[in-house]
């Protein structure tokens, strides 16, 4: 355990020198956050309400998706998929830890700076637009736990997509096959309740609405009590269940690496 | 000219089948790219199930306006891909060779990299743009069809230029990644939907100062005839001749700024 401390804090003190990537990671999905304001402000402004979502609970839905959105945002992804490519992942694997372990330990350690400046951009919004609803202490308390389940899920999601690159060789590819997945299914940017039947039941089934949707319905009361923590039940169920999916990818992807001389 | 355009097609050959290298990648790469951008009109699909229009915009209206960016991205990725190569190539010195060859600097930059991603990104845009005017009451005749594909060439020369333009500032600001150009790239994205829908700030921003509205939005209104917003839109060729202009201006300037490596 200590020594996958020990790499959360060498993680957490390496992710200042790259903080220019992660702005720049960060503002695209500042810009879809802003278009998406934008639009809802205008359908909601004036004191409509669609699908039980008025502008402020739609507000307060979007920051919160905005928020697990940053999230495990920082390029974990492109640096294992990095070493991947270049043959580099030979040297992690000689190293006396779990490389799974390791790469979660790293994503936690770099975490704090992901939130902290997605808290500044939603108190930027909030003092711009005015202040959102916030839910009562249990609803608070349910929504720390949901959110605690989304950092563990993110990274696997994002750790299955980059063993992508032991086959694909390449990451841009399958990193932009994963956003537009997430970003459809997560229900980050428009609640899942505004699509088609079908798609709802497909998003039911699959772990992305865990990434996002759960904690932002909890923030804004629209999922309370057993209801509420059913679903976190089951985002803690998809950590489980792809924890050991990803070992037994992992398992397979690793008798493809290249190494190449030199 | 001729001969210019013969030998940026070369250029762009040769760095195509660098691009091919890696073919698993390459499909994933082109069918993320078109869901990338259907998923957007899905979004627009959702919201508009429950809503007759936004600002007086349909959502065939509004997928016009959003498939001009898609379509514009497209074009920009599979032919000019280059100028987002430009930091990494001012910081690795790697210009040197670029400057020795009798050729345009700047459209060596434009042809140095090709993002297949592009071909997704044309198809979904191309397809989209069809179905979006389709659906939209154009009054037809030989004029607007003419009128429709000088603004479409404008939008996309604008787009062309303003990417030229703004990676330019890799010339001022040091470093391997293209700061500027991507954080207005990301800017340029408000311009998928009716500008209208935004405060005056934003819209002075991506109507005026870096005009990317004028490569989705105003020619739209053009051809949908829409009051002020369609007076302004008939001076896309305008703006695009000018965007040109200032991007080879700043591109120019940057130039003479290049030190080349140490080494």
């Amino acid at each position: 355990m200590k020594k996958y401390m020990t790499l959360a804090k060498m993680q957490a003190r390496a992710v200042l020198a790259y903080r220019l990537n992660f702005v720049l990671s960060l503002f695209a999905l500042m810009f879809q956050l802003f278009a998406m304001l934008a639009i809802w402000g205008v359908l909601l402004g004036s004191g409509q309400n669609l699908n039980g979502f008025d502008w402020a609970h739609m507000k307060a839905y979007l920051l919160v998706g905005f928020l697990c959105g940053a999230l495990v945002s920082q390029s974990a992804d492109w640096r294992m998929a990095g070493r991947i490519q270049d043959g580099m992942v030979a040297i992690d694997l000689t190293k006396p830890v779990d490389y799974q372990k390791a790469q979660f330990a790293t994503v936690v350690g770099g975490a704090w700076t992901e939130v902290v400046t997605a808290l500044a951009v939603c108190a930027g919004v909030i003092a711009w637009t005015g202040a959102v609803p916030t839910p009562g202490w249990q609803g608070a308390a349910l929504f720390a736990l949901s959110l605690l389940a989304v950092l563990p899920l993110k990274f696997l999601i994002v750790y299955v997509s980059a063993l992508a690159c032991f086959y694909t060789q390449n990451y841009l590819g399958v990193h932009w096959a994963r956003l537009v997945i997430v970003s459809l299914f997560s229900g980050a940017l428009v609640p899942l309740s505004f699509f088609p039947e079908w798609v709802q039941q497909l998003a039911a089934v699959l772990p992305f609405a865990s990434m996002s949707a759960t904690p932002a319905l909890i923030w804004i009361g629209q999922l309370r009590g057993a209801q509420a923590l059913l679903m976190i039940a089951a985002q803690f169920g998809w950590v489980v269940a792809l924890w050991l999916a990803a070992r037994l990818i992992f398992r397979h992807a690793i008798k493809r690496v290249t190494i190449h001389g030199g | 000219m001729r001969r210019t355009l013969r030998l940026y097609r070369r250029l762009l050959g040769a760095h195509l089948r660098a691009a091919l290298q890696y073919e698993a990648d390459f499909w994933i790469m082109i069918a993320a790219a078109a869901m990338t951008q259907a998923v957007g009109v899905v979004f627009l699909g959702a919201i508009f199930a429950k809503i007759p229009h936004l600002n007086g915009w349909t959502f065939w209206e509004v997928v016009t306006v959003y498939a001009m960016v898609s379509l514009g991205e497209g074009v920009g990725s599979l032919f000019f891909e280059g100028s987002w190569r430009l930091a990494r190539r001012i910081n690795q010195g790697e210009l040197d060779y670029l400057l020795v060859r009798p050729y345009p600097v700047a459209l060596q930059v434009m042809g140095s990299d090709v993002g297949l991603n592009g071909a997704g990104n044309i198809l979904v845009g191309g397809v989209l743009l069809g179905l979006g005017v389709a659906h939209s009451r154009v009054d037809w005749s030989a004029g607007t069809v003419l009128l429709g594909v000088v603004l479409l060439i404008s939008a996309i020369v604008i787009r062309t230029a303003i990417s030229l333009g703004t990676n330019s500032g890799s010339f001022w600001i040091a470093g391997p990644f293209s700061v500027f150009g991507y954080a207005l790239h990301q800017v340029g994205d408000l311009a998928r939907y009716p500008i209208t829908i935004y405060a005056l700030g934003v819209r002075l921003v991506i109507g005026v100062v870096v005009p990317f509205a004028f490569a989705s939005f105003f020619p739209v209104a053009v051809l949908l005839d829409r009051g002020d917003a369609a007076k302004l839109g008939l001076l896309t060729p305008v703006v695009a001749v000018y965007c040109v202009v200032v991007a080879r201006w700043v591109f120019h300037r940057g130039l003479r700024r290049y030190e080349s490596a140490g080494n």
